[in-house]
């Protein structure tokens, strides 16, 4: 059909046009974030109920997969987790005991701004990115919920990224296990700032990277709980991102780099909560 | 019109599967390509121009929800989606070497212009580490997806064709 109505354009020629028009789109694009926006508003209706449908179905498959396992496996292991039980509920009347210590203790010092204050939103993930190249995901809501670009994204007791686009119905997140993805991150214990870096090497393992640790007390452990940063231009402070891992000496002797383990389970994100608070209104008002 | 549809069809039923219930099915943290395996089928059967387009499209799908740079993946499927269409005059009904060739060779291909683009500009320079835990597993679990998979395109496709022929000859005949 079409060759009748172009009868000069050979596919060569369909290829150097299509070609400048999706260089078009890069440079653009690199120009400016709003460009893609109205396709991605289309899209988002086109696309997102479907995802979120057929994830319904993925997730179930999992669950179903877990269930088979041995009767006789759950019936010891349930005897195991009562057992299990008994010692946790001792254990957690001296956890809520230190809790309460804790909260005398942060309400006389003022630091009260942990994460559970921040006004969040919980949503559902329900893609993750097509290819292996990169860990971002997208989420169920949108900027009719009250999202925006920036956003922090924690879950499972940790940080897990923030979001990088938004449709009115979807967000897209980037993880922190994410190669491209770095934080500024400071050690709780002495509040020393360093960077930590997604990186798809080490993502098999579990692991982030992080260097320009300044050590001077050469306190830092292995262990360690690391949080993000106040210096952060993105992250709000004081969120739990992992423990370190592993940790050396750079060769400038100066630093110190290795690697940690994040809290949260990137394996399998399912719910995560949305902070619709952005570090820059937080320091404006 | 009807072929692209399909066409069309074919690539969000996909987009929407490698998004969603292929994150389940990954085996070592690897997801098939799904996308790739229908522009480089598609690209094989029907030649140079469909290719592209095929490609251009699937491309624009992953830019819209998961690029960072617009336009980037729909340039890397177009030239994939093109260059199998270079060997569409070798295409035999039911050979599946060929294209089993062109998809490993297209997902390397794939692979490396994502690695050279985003990942050694900015310094991550272990290309062994790469080709090893990321490109190497993926064009794996692509070919065995493609056994399955390029049977399916195939019969869509001569499925169309059959129709298209059929209602061409309707034409010749009533002129």
């Amino acid at each position: 059909m079409k060759k009748n109505r172009f009868p000069k354009l050979k596919s060569k020629h369909y290829l150097v046009i299509m070609t400048i028009i999706a260089l078009g789109f890069i440079i653009t694009s690199l120009a400016s974030d709003k460009v893609a926006y109205p396709i991605r508003a289309v899209a988002g209706y086109i696309i997102t109920p479907f995802q979120n449908g057929i994830n319904d179905i993925g997730n179930f498959l999992t669950d179903t997969a877990a269930g088979w396992q041995d009767v006789r496996e759950l019936a010891a292991e349930n005897k195991e987790l009562k057992q299990q039980i008994d010692t946790l509920t001792e254990q957690n009347n001296q956890l809520l005991q230190a809790q309460k210590e804790l909260a005398r203790l942060e309400e006389l010092y003022r630091l009260d701004e942990a994460y559970s204050d921040y006004p969040k939103v919980a949503a559902q993930v329900i893609s993750k990115d097509p290819g292996n190249w990169y860990s971002t995901f997208v989420i169920d809501k949108g900027t009719a919920d009250g999202i925006s670009v920036d956003m922090n994204v924690i879950g499972q007791g940790g940080l897990i990224g923030i979001v990088t686009e938004t449709g009115s119905n979807w967000a897209q997140v980037r993880s922190i296990i994410d190669d491209e993805s770095n934080v500024s991150v400071m050690l709780s214990k002495s509040s020393e700032t360093f960077m930590i870096s997604g990186s798809l090497l080490e993502k098999n393992n579990g692991r982030l990277n992080f260097f320009q640790l300044n050590d001077t007390d050469e306190t830092a452990r292995a262990g360690d709980a690391v949080v993000t940063s106040h210096i952060s231009s993105k992250f709000l402070p004081g969120i739990l991102v992992g423990y370190i891992s592993d940790i050396s000496l750079d060769a400038n002797k100066l630093t110190k780099s290795g690697t940690l383990v994040p809290v949260a389970d990137f394996t399998d994100l399912r719910e995560v909560l949305v902070i619709t608070e952005l570090k820059q209104t937080k320091e404006n008002s | 019109m009807k072929r692209k549809l399909i066409v069309f069809l074919m690539i969000w039923v996909l987009f929407i599967l490698q998004s969603t219930i292929f994150q389940f099915l990954e085996i070592a943290s690897t997801t098939p390509n799904l996308l790739l395996i229908l522009t480089v089928s598609l690209g094989f059967m029907r030649g140079k121009r469909e290719g592209l387009f095929t490609g251009f499209v699937s491309g624009l799908m992953i830019d819209l929800f998961y690029g960072t740079v617009f336009g980037f993946y729909a340039l890397i499927y177009m030239y994939i989606g093109f260059l199998s269409g270079c060997f569409c005059n070798v295409f035999f009904d039911e050979d599946i070497k060929v294209p089993l060739i062109l998809v490993t060779v297209g997902d390397f291909l794939y692979g490396i212009v994502i690695y050279l683009s985003r990942f050694f500009l900015r310094g991550r320079v272990d290309f062994i580490g790469y080709v090893r835990s990321v490109i190497m597993p993926e064009i794996v679990y692509t070919v065995i997806v493609t056994l399955i998979l390029y049977r399916l395109i195939y019969l869509i496709n001569r499925r169309i064709s059959e129709k298209e022929k059929g209602s061409a000859k309707n034409l010749w005949l009533k002129n």
